[in-house]
């Protein structure tokens, strides 16, 4: 017990008393051990946040009917196959052929509340129609070729195809007038479509309850987005779930890529800053061989110096682990809100390990030193040689 | 005699100097290794953001109109075309190094034996150019469409010899018409029919699965469209959109002459546009949102999470550096001490101990920064498959930083120096 008090009592003197020395020990190591678990946060981070950027691309799921078309129920269904947290968006889209000023056009019933969460791309001038109904919104080219602005009254009409039974009965046209809430541009075939809302594309058609395709979001890469699509497709009764292969097969090659870079850089990183602490705690050690040569000389045995000498490191390195963990921590936070707008989640896991790290690289990087300083001739070393 | 002692210094305590330039020299090559990267990941991931296809398409003028007068739901031909001779002509403007890939595509009606229609797309696969600047480039959707998977056979090589006669399938008409790589199709068009061997088969998880893929002059052959295509898709390395590239996309006219340098001069994805409406006939460029859009958005985010990471290694390796520093001065003091019992002034000594430093530390950086040239090469090689271009700024940048930080790593060294008591030190307290 008292060779154990006395043992703590040479350590922690040893670091008070050449205070202004051991700050400058314990910064390297706490500079170290921050950037340790803060770029091992970030890299395990990186996909989670970065795969939310991703969605910018939109959907990169679609459902489709085997048969027949796509109830309310069936995309309901798919939806609670995916974990809740990973959807981004659902938008079915029901398409019709409908017409403008008598010139056939297309037209695609949606939810515009879920619209921009599946294509966030979206360029929509003016502003995107009220989920209820009532306005339209139009494509950029239509917009062109109608000479139709935001704000202005448009009457969309629609034609029911004759069923057969009552063919001698003129069928009558059923229209709808909608304002243009906005002008939709893409770049793409979405400029070429009229966007309305779902109850209004109902009202028009008679028909209701009924959907071509549900776009899905799912903010999940590779394996697990095909297993996503797999067990939809298996368990909901005549759906099918593909995936969108242009967004997903890119996804997959940007994501792991990017997650490569982040880790060699953690890597090559750690590597030399590692190396950095290992040669300060070296020069720390090294300067003190007078006292080393001192101590053998009242009669210390080599294996107790070397035990005081990496208690001391040691003990250093566990602190500079703890402090730079924290750091870590709020450096990964800061980039995170920075870069991602978005707060990160700390990871417990990574104090003990931090901790450890440091105390076995300041460990090491002072044992080399000392067992040279131990072999030496304690009269040699107080003589000054 | 000062430069005997300085020599006298670095050789005969050469280990302890060659720790220090080591670790100045670790430093040093991690600023490089990180500059190096975080100055090139922008072209990379851009490089890499290429496998999402084209991010500009080119239609006829009129196509957009006629386009909903006609054949709304097919999306076959429109009647407005663009002209083939003109195609080489896109690597020609202005921000032509920018543009990575092209192809143009024609679509072709055509009648199976069975009766049926399908839709015929010419374009090219691996097209071959030379251009006129000396430049070689091999263009089409071999490299555009790189999501496709093969599902059997293989991609079609226009560069053989059977290279009019042969097809590619998309998996949804293949699996209608029951064909197998090595099987003919004979097609129908409203000028002349052929018969084309498949040579593979395409899965593309979407509307291109139900259609053939041929050779743009086969295409063109079947409806008599020579020298006609319908559309352009373009993929071009851009710059994420400002302010300035947004009140440009609505009216470049609308623009200063100096802003309309700079908007012109930029490969904002509507300049480049704009240059591409400047050299084919009747053409409207547009830039893909979905495309150019998230791409901005994930080159910003990139380029902004390697900075960060960059400014961590930076302070790490300074910091570093700075306490080896500190430490290895300090640890000098009694030979200072002996210095100044001598007879040396304070002003000698700090300059004996700097000019050592510096030269230990021009050393240990230049060794670094090649240490760390060739670490960026290794991060650039496994992770993109392509070298990182060395920029010149780099070279300052870190020396700049080298020295700043070695000399900010002597001054509470030298400050304890000053104030050394010769008598002290050689009493040995």
């Amino acid at each position: 017990m008292k060779r154990r008090q006395m043992y703590f009592r040479m350590i922690t003197a040893s670091l008070i008393r050449r205070r202004s020395r051991m700050l400058v020990a314990l910064l390297s190591i706490a500079i170290g051990a921050a950037i340790l678990s803060g770029l091992v946060t970030i890299y395990y981070d990186v996909p989670r946040q970065m795969g939310a950027q991703f969605r910018n691309y939109g959907a990169n799921m679609i459902i489709t009917s085997e048969g027949g078309s796509l109830t309310d129920g069936d995309i309901e269904q798919s939806r609670s196959y995916i974990d809740s947290a990973d959807i981004v968006g659902v938008t079915p889209y029901r398409y019709e052929s409908v017409r403008i000023r008598e010139l056939p056009v297309m037209a695609a019933g949606t939810d515009m509340s879920q619209a921009l969460l599946t294509s966030p791309y979206w360029s929509v001038e003016g502003a995107m129609p009220a989920a209820e109904g009532g306005q339209l919104l139009l494509g950029a080219s239509l917009s062109e070729q109608f000479r139709l602005g935001v704000g202005d009254e448009v009457t969309v009409s629609f034609t029911p195809e004759a069923n057969g039974t009552a063919s001698d009965e003129p069928v009558l046209d059923s229209t709808l007038d909608l304002t243009v809430a906005g002008v939709l541009k893409t770049g793409g075939p979405e400029e070429d479509y009229v966007y309305i809302a779902m109850s209004d594309l109902e009202t028009l058609t008679g028909i209701s309850g009924k959907a071509d395709l549900a776009e899905m979001s799912v903010s999940a890469s590779g394996d697990k987005l095909k297993a996503y699509a797999d067990v939809i497709s298996a368990n909901v009764p005549a759906v099918s779930a593909s995936l969108v292969k242009r967004v997903t097969e890119s996804e997959t090659t940007v994501l792991t890529k990017l997650q490569a870079l982040v880790l060699l850089v953690t890597v090559v990183v750690l590597a030399l800053t590692m190396i950095c602490v290992a040669t300060t705690m070296t020069a720390v050690v090294a300067e003190r061989r007078r006292e080393i040569g001192l101590r053998k000389a009242i009669g210390a045995s080599n294996g107790g110096i070397i035990k005081e000498f990496m208690g001391e490191g040691m003990m250093l390195g566990a602190i500079g682990g703890l402090a730079g963990s924290l750091l870590g921590f709020v450096f990964a936070q800061q980039v995170s809100v920075n870069v991602f707008g978005s707060s990160i989640s700390f990871m417990p896991v990574l104090v003990p390990i931090t901790i450890l790290v440091s105390v076995a690289v300041t460990g090491v990087s002072c044992l080399l030193p000392i067992r040279s300083a131990t072999q030496v001739d304690p009269a040699l070393v107080l003589k000054g040689e | 005699m000062f430069f005997r002692m300085i020599s006298g210094t670095l050789f005969r305590q050469w280990k302890k100097m060659l720790m220090i330039a080591f670790t100045i020299a670790l430093g040093a090559s991690l600023a490089t290794a990180m500059l190096s990267v975080m100055l090139d990941v922008g072209d990379k991931v851009n490089q890499e953001l290429k496998t999402y296809g084209a991010n500009i398409t080119v239609v006829p003028k009129e196509s957009s109109v006629l386009n909903s007068l006609y054949e709304v739901e097919d999306g076959g031909s429109s009647g407005a075309y663009l002209r083939e001779d003109e195609l080489g002509k896109i690597k020609t403007i202005f921000w032509a190094f920018n543009i990575i890939d092209y192809a143009p595509f024609v679509n072709a009606k055509a009648t199976l034996d069975d009766g049926s229609e399908i839709i015929a797309v010419g374009t090219w696969f691996n097209h071959h150019m030379e251009l006129p600047t000396g430049e070689q480039l091999d263009a089409g959707v071999a490299s555009m469409r790189n999501w496709w998977s093969i599902t059997s056979g293989k991609w079609l090589d226009e560069q053989s010899a059977d290279s009019r006669t042969v097809a590619m399938a998309g998996s949804a008409l293949a699996q209608r018409l029951g064909i197998q790589p090595g099987d003919t199709v004979h097609l129908t068009g409203t000028e002349s029919d052929i018969t084309v061997t498949v040579v593979g088969i395409f899965d593309a998880g979407g509307d291109e699965d139900g259609r053939l893929f041929m050779p743009l002059d086969t295409a063109q052959a079947l409806d008599g469209l020579d020298g006609k295509i319908d559309s352009i898709e373009v993929s071009a390395l851009t710059t994420p959109e400002n302010e300035l590239a947004v009140q440009a996309a609505k009216d470049p006219k609308s623009l200063t002459i100096a802003q309309y340098e700079t908007w012109y001069c930029t490969a904002y994805a509507s300049s480049i546009c704009y240059q591409i409406q400047e050299v084919i006939t009747d053409s409207v460029a547009s830039p893909v949102r979905q495309v150019a859009e998230s791409e901005g958005a994930i080159l910003e985010k990139t380029e902004l999470l390697m900075t960060l990471i960059t400014i961590l290694s930076l302070v790490g390796s300074a910091l570093g550096i700075c306490n080896l520093v500190t430490a290895s001065v300090m640890e000098r003091s009694a030979e200072m001490g002996l210095m100044k019992a001598i007879g040396a002034q304070n002003s000698s000594v700090s300059g004996l101990v700097l000019t050592e430093i510096v030269i230990t530390a021009i050393i240990g950086g230049t060794v670094g920064f090649f240490a760390g040239w060739g670490f960026a090469q290794i991060i650039g090689h496994t992770v993109f498959g392509s070298s990182i271009e060395m920029r010149p700024v780099v070279i300052p940048i870190v020396a700049v930083l080298v020295l700043v930080v070695t000399l900010a790593g002597c001054i509470p060294a030298i400050r304890m120096l000053l104030r050394l008591h010769p008598a002290e030190v050689l009493h040995g307290k």
